[in-house]
């Protein structure tokens, strides 16, 4: 209690002298780039750097005797180069048949239409579940499935990187702590003081709960904490500018957050099953489309996008939870895109989506979708020349949209223009870059800011806020992140287990990047505004929910060792001693 | 497997985009951000009625002053003076920009790109231009009750000492504008951003082109009976000259001679000149971007060639692109870029100070010589309105603007050959009848107040 009274007086103090506020701020503003620069060195210098190494589910051998791995849960085999399992025998096929592992270490073989067909143990099998030992014959060629025995497994584990051995989590988890302290420090000052005391109860809530979080996954002996740290990075920096606008609003963020991670442990444990999450699909599937068409049904318009629910003085937008039901029905394993080539169904299910996004009238979430079923569709097809088809029947959908809909054409003539409609359609732009350039490369300080006084500076406009009292090099820094995430789910692809959650990752980092490339370009008028969010930056609650359950996809591919608890372990339960 | 993973860097398309596109904007940033931050909304420079913290001045290259953000906005002393520096200064009301206040924002107020306005914001921030405020009030006086536009620059440093466009009006007692045939177009800075059809003075370049294109043009002759017959249309002279050279042609601004000579070159001759000169260019500086001028042939018939030839056709110059031509004629071949503003300064800390750099368009020296000696001859047996004792080299047109010829524009284009007065200068007037009549004492005029200035300094 005594401490307590202390330590607010000394704050009242502070507050009180110019000088020394003035002088912090000064320091302070050059002491955040250089945090933020390091946190953010380690974290992507520990997600790039990983040796991909890919583990090892058992070996197949061949009538020489040669022992081919197996590298994933999902494997082609054929003769082509392309295949996982490169059998160069003249009676396969190029690609002949799809070996795949289950949850349980079962194993099955699927004929995907190979020459001479599939044989196990002298029956002729279009699908067959196998055993260790049973002699599969592709196209004449005998062969069978080996397990992998402990001295493999010990030894794959040694060479596979540990995630957090090379760059460990805890020491940068500490800097983003002292990040955040300083963040509420310098709020505390700046601030109107009736604010003051939610900030920073709301600064150690977040500060308490990515330690919980880390420490509940380090119970999992899952060490891989680079993402989550990046995350609670730039939801510290959200964090801030509430604080600077509009303190009122933090605690309800936080809840979000809450939420959020909540949302993503869910997610983590269903994914980590791939027949579950196979199975789940179909729910999210009348989810996703249920969640749309609540919308539609309940919802309320606002600035000409029918977008949100108000439900007991509580608003959400159903929309962003959707993406998340989308990139479900857009996953799919390995054998099913071998065999059912065509994206019928999934066209299908995208072309409602896109009806009932159309009905909404929310172009930047029709956007983020789009390219979301872009990448997705492009990952199962492998199609450049469908995909470029796609893209160009779009855009003469989206032309004749504009000249049958004068007043959406409208609501671009500021684009690129923004400074000849600074009064009028280009104002928000005009006020945003107006504040960038006021920033500089170091803010003005938080709290310090003048932007949080123009419309949904904390949500659509973030950038330019966090440009002005942070300075361009931490709003860069926002950006830098994000592009980093998706750059690490590029690389972990390869070593993923199931397309399923190949898919799953590339369309959840694909999202990420979209909403930050509208989001930021739109702020800057080198894209049309269109208010989509920041992820984990802007001032939203259904935006955090779907932010966090975006990783939760992310972390569902991350198959360095140890690293994610949304994979299962090699062997679970099994300790395996260093 | 391997065909999905390698699938998706197709996701990685758009990280790039991401990546490449704040890249973008930095780039935009460190170009633009000292005029974003000028913007008139930015509470951080501006209090809530909209009136500046810091104080701007704009000032003539003397220190007079001009505009000052003082007390709302506040003009020059004397009325004539506030006219005669309106379209640099920007009026009242914003329906005439203050351009070079905009685009010297950031450094007048002491703003930095690296840290922004973090403590750095200026009490007095001092806009120093290269025009003389004694030879605009000149210069307006002597355009009369014209409309026009007057433009005078060093052509070895690039200052402009002269820069005026009317009609005009004096911001602190603005009259009924609306409707108003006198005031139409008051709005547009005539210098900078309007063209005009040049007539006569585009000769000029039909003549750069004629010397060194036709091997022997100086031993020609070409023949005026007063018209002639190109093609199946006929070019009529405003006079009979009988036999003439190319530079008698020159001094009479003979139609017939040059007609033809421009025919002879043809168009593609012709078209490359103008493009090589740079006449129809857009010249950028300070802030402003004049407007590009027209030169519109396309396998057109030779009358069409001639009549273009001789200024007219669809022919369109700006005058302040047009004075940079007789620069780089003065110079031996190459001027100086023009500009307005020498220097600002902020807290008296110089935080820009204006550099002279040449324009990339040249003329061959050798052909700047002879043109030069034309030009001179024009003065000395042509323009007696000249009375000036220094080598003046100018040419003068009379721009047919309606169908009938009924109404001309006076131009009126040249140059200062001499080391201490190196100005170049250009003169338009609307509806002005003949260029050697009205707009030539107006050069006389205002050149006379220029060097009084040079020599005062």
């Amino acid at each position: 209690m005594y401490l307590l009274q202390t330590l607010q007086e000394f704050g009242r103090f502070l507050r009180d002298s110019e000088w020394l506020v003035n002088a912090c701020c000064t320091v302070l503003r050059f002491v955040f780039p250089v945090l933020a620069l390091w946190i953010l060195v380690r974290c992507i210098s520990s997600l790039l750097r990983f040796r991909k190494e890919p583990e090892i589910w058992g070996w197949l051998t061949l009538p020489d005797g040669t022992l081919l791995p197996v590298t994933h849960w999902e494997n082609l085999i054929g003769r082509a180069n392309s295949c996982d399992i490169v059998v160069d025998y003249p009676t396969l096929s190029k690609s002949h048949a799809v070996l795949t592992r289950y949850d349980d270490g079962s194993w099955s073989i699927s004929d995907i239409g190979g020459r001479g067909g599939v044989a196990v143990n002298g029956k002729s099998e279009s699908f067959c579940a196998i055993n260790f030992g049973d002699v599969i014959s592709l196209g004449g060629v005998e062969m069978s499935l080996e397990p992998v025995t402990q001295e493999d497994r010990e030894e794959g584990y040694l060479e596979r990187t540990k995630a957090g051995r090379r760059v460990r989590p805890a020491p940068t988890l500490l800097l983003l702590t002292l990040f955040q302290l300083l963040t509420a420090f310098e709020l505390g000052l700046n601030i109107d003081l009736q604010g003051v005391g939610t900030v920073l109860l709301d600064f150690a809530a977040l500060i308490a709960l990515e330690w919980l979080l880390f420490f509940g996954l380090k119970a999992l002996r899952r060490s891989g904490y680079e993402i989550e740290t990046m995350a609670f990075f730039l939801i510290t920096i959200g964090f801030a500018t509430i604080s600077s606008g509009n303190p009122g609003l933090l605690t309800k963020q936080l809840i979000c957050v809450v939420i959020g991670i909540v949302i993503y442990l869910i997610l983590g444990w269903l994914l980590r099953d791939l027949e579950r999450a196979k199975k789940f699909r179909y729910v999210a599937a009348v989810g996703g489309i249920g969640l749309l068409l609540a919308t539609i049904v309940f919802g309320t318009e606002i600035y000409g996008a029918k977008n949100w629910i108000f439900i007991g003085g509580f608003s959400i937008q159903p929309s962003e939870l959707a993406k998340l039901c989308f990139i479900f029905v857009g996953a799919s394993t390995m054998d099913r895109i071998v065999t059912k080539r065509n994206l019928i169904s999934f066209i299908a299910y995208s072309a409602v989506v896109c009806l009932l996004l159309a009905l909404m009238s929310d172009f930047g979430t029709a956007l983020v979708f789009f390219t979301a079923f872009l990448v997705i569709a492009f990952l199962r097809s492998g199609s450049f020349a469908a995909v470029s088809l796609i893209v160009t029947a779009t855009g003469f959908a989206g032309s004749l949209l504009l000249s049958v809909k004068p007043y959406i054409k409208r609501r671009f003539e500021a684009w690129g223009h923004a400074w000849d409609y600074a009064q009028t359609s280009g104002y928000q732009q005009v006020c945003a870059m107006m504040c960038i350039a006021s920033g500089g490369l170091f803010g003005l300080g938080l709290g310090n800011g003048w932007l949080k006084y123009v419309a949904a500076s904390d949500t659509d406009l973030v950038f330019a806020f966090v440009s002005e009292e942070w300075g361009l090099l931490v709003a860069l820094m926002m950006v830098v992140c994000i592009a980093a995430i998706a750059f690490f789910v590029v690389r972990s692809a390869s070593v993923a287990r199931s397309s399923f959650y190949t898919i799953g990752a590339c369309a959840a980092a694909t999202i990420l990047v979209v909403q930050t490339i509208l989001n930021v370009f739109g702020t800057v008028d080198l894209l049309p505004l269109t208010g989509v969010t920041f992820p984990f930056v802007s001032n939203g609650g259904s935006s955090m929910l779907a932010s966090w359950g975006l990783l939760a996809f992310i972390k569902a591919a991350d198959t360095r060792q140890n690293a994610s608890f949304a994979v299962r372990l090699s062997r679970e339960g099994e300790e395996i001693h260093e | 497997m391997n065909k999905i993973s390698h699938r998706a860097y197709f996701a990685l398309i758009l990280a790039c985009v991401l990546l490449l596109g704040a890249v973008a904007f930095t780039g935009r940033y460190f170009a633009q951000a000292d005029q974003w931050v000028g913007h008139s909304g930015n509470m951080h420079i501006y209090d809530n009625s909209g009136n500046l913290d810091v104080n701007l001045s704009i000032r003539d290259r003397d220190g007079t002053m001009l505009y000052s953000t003082q007390d709302g906005r506040t003009f020059a002393d004397d009325s004539e003076t506030r006219k005669a520096v309106l379209h640099l200064t920007g009026d009242r009301n914003g329906n005439i920009p203050s351009i070079l206040l905009d685009e010297y924002g950031g450094d007048l107020i002491g703003y930095n790109k690296l840290t922004g306005l973090h403590g750095t914001v200026a009490q007095e921030g001092d806009e120093i231009l290269t025009v003389s405020a004694e030879v605009q009030r000149a210069a307006l006086s002597a355009l009369g009750d014209y409309a026009g536009a007057v433009g005078v620059y060093n052509y070895k440093t690039g200052e402009i000492l002269c820069a005026v466009s009317t009609p005009t009006f004096d911001p602190d007692n603005v009259p009924e504008i609306e409707g108003n045939p006198a005031y139409e177009g008051v709005y547009v800075n005539r210098f900078l951003q309007s063209t005009y059809t040049p007539g006569s003075i585009f000769k000029l370049v039909t003549t750069v082109a004629a010397i060194e294109q036709l091997p022997d043009w100086d031993s020609r002759t070409w023949t005026c009976e007063g018209s002639c017959k190109i093609g199946n249309d006929t070019v009529y002279c405003h006079g009979y000259h009988g036999t003439v050279t190319m530079e008698e042609a020159l001094a009479h601004s003979c139609n017939v001679a040059y007609a033809q000579i421009a025919a002879e070159l043809g168009e593609d001759v012709l078209k490359q000149y103008v493009s090589q000169l740079g006449i129809c260019d857009r010249l950028s500086f300070d802030g402003y971007r004049t407007r590009a001028g027209s030169f519109t042939l396309e396998d057109s018939p030779d009358f069409d060639v001639g009549w273009a030839g001789i200024g007219q056709h669809d022919d369109l110059i700006n005058p302040c692109q047009y004075m940079t031509f007789m620069g780089a004629i003065a110079n031996g071949g190459e001027a100086a870029s023009p500009y307005l503003v020498k220097q600002v300064t902020s807290n008296d800390k110089t935080t820009y100070q204006a550099k002279t750099t040449m324009l990339e368009e040249t003329i061959n020296a050798r052909t700047a010589r002879k043109l030069r000696d034309m030009m001179r001859n024009n003065v000395q047996t042509m323009y007696g309105a000249i009375t000036l004792d220094l080598p003046v080299c100018a040419k003068s047109g009379t721009a047919e603007v309606s169908a009938d010829g009924s109404v001309t524009n006076a131009t009126f284009a040249g140059f200062i050959d001499d080391e201490d007065y190196p100005l170049a200068f250009v003169v338009v007037v609307e509806n002005g009848g003949s260029g050697s009549e009205t707009a030539a004492p107006i050069a006389n005029t205002v050149l006379w107040e220029c060097i009084d200035v040079l020599d005062a300094e």
